[in-house]
């Protein structure tokens, strides 16, 4: 279980800090995003 | 380990990492000079602040959005516009659905402190939002908004509250910033 969150924990942590600091990634997200409502919202 | 079992935990990860990368991205774009297309930016810094006489706003019925952030609190997002008679509006639509009250903050915001600023290709504008709450008068501006952007607005939608307009006026001149 310990084993688990640690796993959550790092993952959280890769993505937070790959979204944050490398140039573009946020932008990959946003048309993720807005990809995802229109989907959900069609 | 059962497929179904493997594919539900591979969808848990995925989600937990689209999840976390979608706030993040939406915390980052906050400290960010203005919004981008989905999330709310940060105050608008960038860009020439407009100074002179009150502008012929219809120049923005050829622009699909622009960029508003409140002074109270500052944050910035990217709404749809409309003018009539030269005056500039901005609204915002569903806000009698729970949709509409959960995720749509602003207009609300707005009606309490209308101190607001604007940017449309790179220039700031000072302005104050004021809410219309009747609809009458309005037929053309509607009109205008549902051949711009398919949108059911109607004067009617307006009186029910479930359409918040607002008019963007100039600034009282004590009030602009610097």
């Amino acid at each position: 279980m310990k084993n688990l969150f640690l796993k959550i924990v790092a993952v959280i942590g890769v993505t937070s800090l790959s979204v944050w600091f490398i140039p573009g990634v946020d932008d990959g997200v946003e048309l993720i995003f807005q990809l995802i409502v229109l989907v959900a919202s069609s | 380990m059962s497929l179904i079992r493997k594919i539900g935990v591979l969808l848990a990860w995925l989600s937990l990492i689209v999840g976390t990368a979608v706030v993040t991205a939406a915390v980052k774009q906050r400290s960010e000079d203005g919004p981008n297309r989905v999330f709310s930016g940060g105050p608008l810094i960038s860009g020439e602040l407009y100074q002179g006489s009150e502008p012929d706003w219809s120049f923005v019925d050829d622009i699909d959005t622009i960029e508003l952030q409140l002074l109270n609190p500052a944050q910035s997002r990217r709404i749809w516009t409309a003018s009539m008679d030269g005056k500039l509006y901005v609204w915002s639509g569903y806000m009698n659905s729970a949709v509409g009250k959960l995720w749509k903050s602003w207009p609300a915001q707005a009606e309490k402190d209308g101190r607001a600023v604007i940017r449309v290709a790179g220039v700031r504008y000072e302005r104050q939002l004021t809410r219309i709450k009747k609809g009458e008068g309005l037929d053309p501006l509607t009109t205008l908004m549902q051949e711009k952007y398919g949108s059911r607005a109607t004067p009617e939608a307006i009186d029910a509250g479930d359409l918040w307009m607002f008019v963007a006026g100039p600034r009282p001149v004590t009030e602009t910033i610097k």
